[in-house]
Parts: structure tokens; sequence; C-alpha cells
């Protein structure tokens, strides 16, 4: 304890409680933040952070001494165990709420929203504050839940000391306040946004399911689930027919690059490339497999054939090839030696002659 | 066909010398086994004495390469053959790997 402190006999007994009741509440304080960390897990929803402290004692001893008769016991401390959730998305706040008024019996007397305080012309502030109680831990505790910027705006403002009781010029109270409303109307936007990208994949993976593949334009999104419909499936079985290979499974996003590298705008082109190339790719397969014994192959095999008897058939020959490969491997010189061998097997293969 | 590991720092390199074929691929895998547990480093399998490889050979590639990604790690494989990157390109496996 501080020597300047002098607490009244009462709240010395408040803080010797608290010293005897450190190690429930350190005990509690895990418990909670696993519980959280599962419960949220569980409900899908990504955190920015959970931070969690025990008030220090000297934190305790100046609320004492501040206000010390409005506490009967420690008990009636609410803050002495805090939890603080920052969420990414403003919409996240209250689904955590929610999860936590699952978890906990919420206090709804002593809880606050602090984003329902503000005037409508107003900004500052935005959190929202529950205070709980859990089963087998005789106090009660605050879970403090907003965003990654409210939770900056909150620090800042505490550092520049707006709340600190020291009245600090009328401007700059005006600047902080128009950063909170910029801050709020950032959160907003970016809602938007990931609400607006959820439908937009919805509607791509909608057109994916129902074969409306010339409407979807290429994109990560697109491409997978695109990818999910296994359009190369076939192309692979019968590769891996020629030797009775055992196909392994493998990323194929790479393969969005390529497509897209090769000029492909849509689902439905690369859909036509499988169409349109099928036999290629399997010839070439037959060609450098067939005398082989490799009975393994990576289902990035099909892909792979389908684009380079794309490129042939298309006229662009070694440096189509070795363009090919710079962008599924990057840029190496060994791929012009690859290019090279395929061009030559390539040459006398049927499906170069049949246009 | 020899097998040889060594380690610097936070890296390990394999060096597999003549025909990594059925017979050798069994051979080597005891030596390359416990070396999975240490996937979340970088490996590197150097192939500059490898002659030839074959599908179980391709295996113990794959095996490692497993490994590495679910430990986060990194797989290099460097001083390949035109014989060895032939068979690579024609069973999808070029792209599997970072190859110098």
């Amino acid at each position: 304890m501080s020597q300047s402190t002098q607490l009244d006999p009462h709240c010395m007994a408040i803080m010797q409680e608290y010293r005897d009741r450190r190690p429930l509440f350190a005990e509690a304080e895990l418990k909670i933040a696993a519980l959280l960390r599962q419960s949220l897990k569980e409900a899908g929803i990504h955190l920015a952070s959970i931070e969690s402290r025990i008030k220090t004692e000297d934190s305790l001893e100046g609320k004492l001494e501040r206000k010390g008769n409005k506490y009967k016991s420690l008990a009636d401390i609410t803050d002495i165990l805090g939890v603080r959730l920052i969420t990414y998305y403003i919409d996240d706040v209250d689904k955590v709420a929610t999860a936590i008024e699952r978890l906990f019996d919420v206090d709804w007397e002593n809880s606050i929203d602090k984003r329902k305080l503000h005037d409508i012309d107003s900004f500052g502030y935005l959190s929202l504050h529950y205070v709980c109680k859990m089963k087998d831990f005789p106090y009660r505790f605050e879970i403090q839940m907003r965003t990654v910027l409210q939770h900056a705006w909150a620090n800042l403002d505490h550092d520049t000391g707006y709340k600190s009781g020291v009245e600090i010029p009328k401007r700059y109270m005006r600047s902080m306040s128009r950063l909170a409303g910029m801050l709020e109307l950032i959160d907003e936007e970016f809602s938007r946004i990931r609400s607006e990208l959820t439908d937009y994949r919805r509607k791509i993976h909608k057109l994916v399911s129902s074969g409306n593949l010339d409407e979807v334009p290429l994109d990560g999104d697109s491409f997978r689930s695109f990818l999910g419909l296994d359009p190369f499936r076939q192309i692979n079985r019968k590769i891996a027919a020629v030797n009775q290979a055992e196909i392994q499974e493998v990323s194929l996003l790479p393969y969005l690059a390529v497509f897209k590298g090769i000029g492909c705008k849509t689902l439905g082109d690369i859909h036509n490339i499988i169409k349109d190339n099928f036999e290629g790719a399997y010839q070439i397969a037959c060609y450098q497999m067939g005398l082989t014994d490799l009975d393994i192959v990576s289902s990035s095999i099909g892909p792979q054939n389908l684009c380079i008897a794309y490129i042939l058939k298309k006229g662009w020959g070694k440096g189509g090839v070795r363009y090919f490969f710079d962008l599924l491997n990057g840029k190496e010189e060994s791929n012009e030696t690859v290019a090279e061998m395929i061009v030559e097997q390539a040459k006398d293969l049927p499906f170069m002659n049949q246009q | 066909m020899k097998t040889k590991v060594t380690r610097e720092e936070g890296q390990i390199t394999i060096e597999f010398t003549g025909r990594l074929d059925t017979p050798a691929a069994q051979e080597a895998n005891p030596e390359i086994t416990p070396l999975l547990d240490e996937a979340d480093k970088t490996i590197i399998i150097d192939c500059k004495e490898l002659t030839y490889i074959s599908s179980s050979g391709l295996r113990i590639f794959l095996t490692i390469r497993k490994a590495a990604e679910d430990r986060k790690g990194k797989v290099i494989v460097q001083n390949i053959n035109n014989d060895i990157r032939s068979v690579f390109m024609m069973t999808g496996f070029l792209n599997l790997f970072e190859i110098r």
C-alpha cells in the first residue's frame, strides 16, 4: 500500500478481503477466458483479442479512497476482475454479447451499453459493458466488448487525458469527438463491406451450383466454389487410369493465377478449356506416362495437361508453355527446359493435328 | 542408394545419391521418418547425385511435404536433373515443391 494513502478501517477490511481472495480471482480469470474462447470459437466469431486483468492493489486502493463508502464489501465492487473482448466487426459485438448471456448470468441493473448513451449529435466512447456472475464464484466481474477501432479510440482518448477530469481546450475535445465519429463510420463501412461480400459469395456459389458458369467472373471466391464441384476429377481419373495410378489430392488454388494468365475471364472459360482439351490432356499423359511404371500422380496433373493442350492448340508454342510454368511455379530458367521437352513430345500427338 | 542427413541451425538437408527406387525408398524410410517431427524447419532435399526416382521415391517427397505443411515448415528441392524434373512434370509434382 502506498504511504500517502489513508484508508478508513472499513476500506482496510475490503483491502484485506481482496488480498485473501486474489488467488480465487486468478483462478476465475483463467476459467472465464477459457469458457469465452471455447464458446466464441464454437459460434464462429473471430476476435481480435481477449484481454483480462485483476485490479491491482494500488488501483483498488485509489478507488476506495475516492468512493470507499459506496461499497459494503468486496462483493459490491464489480470490476475487480475485468475481461475485454475486442472484435473486428461492429455487428460481432452483439453476437459476442449473446454468447456471454448464454454463458453467464448478466446483472442487467449494473450493465451498461455505452453505445446508446450518446445523443444523436455527439460522438465518443462506444463499448458494451456487462457485469456478470458465474456459478461457483461468489464475485461479480465485468466484461467489456468493443471493436478494434472503438478500442483504439478509447486508448487514445485515455492517453490524451480527455476524461481525466483535467479540462482540455474545446478545440481538442472537438477533434477527439470528430475522430470518434469518423471511426464509427469506418466501423459501419467494414461491416457493410463484409455483408456485401457474404451476399456476393452466396450469389456466386448459387450460380456455380446451377451451372451458369458463363455468368460467373473468375476470382478467388468463384474459383474456390468451382473447385468445390471437383471439375478436374474426370480428367484426373482418366490420366491416372493410364498406369492405374493413385491420385494425391493437392490444392488447386494456384491455378487461379494460371487460368487468369491464359485469358480466362469467367468460370465458363475454364469449363470450355476442360471440354475442348480433354482429349489433348489425356494424349499428353499417355505419351509421357505410358512407358513408365509411375503409379502416383497429383490432382494437379489434370489442370496442368489441360492448360498445356489449350496453349499448344492455340499455337502459343514453347513460349506459351514456358509462360504457363512461370505462372504456376514462378519464373525459373528450368521452365524453359520443361517447355522445350513438352513441345517436342507433343508435336506428333493427334490433338495437335486436329484443328 | 545412399541417404545423408545433415543439420544446420534451423535447417535439415537430405542428400539422396543414386537410384531412389522401391527397395531404396524402403531403405531410406527409417532415416526419413524421424525427420518428420522436425518438419517445422526448412528441409532441403538435395538431388545433385540422384539419378532416378520411382513412384516410391515420389511418395517419400510427398510425405516430407505433408509433414512440412502440417508443421508450417518449408521444403526446397534442389539440383534436380532433367530426367527427374521430367518425372515431376508428368506426375503433376512440379508445382508442389519449391524447386531450385
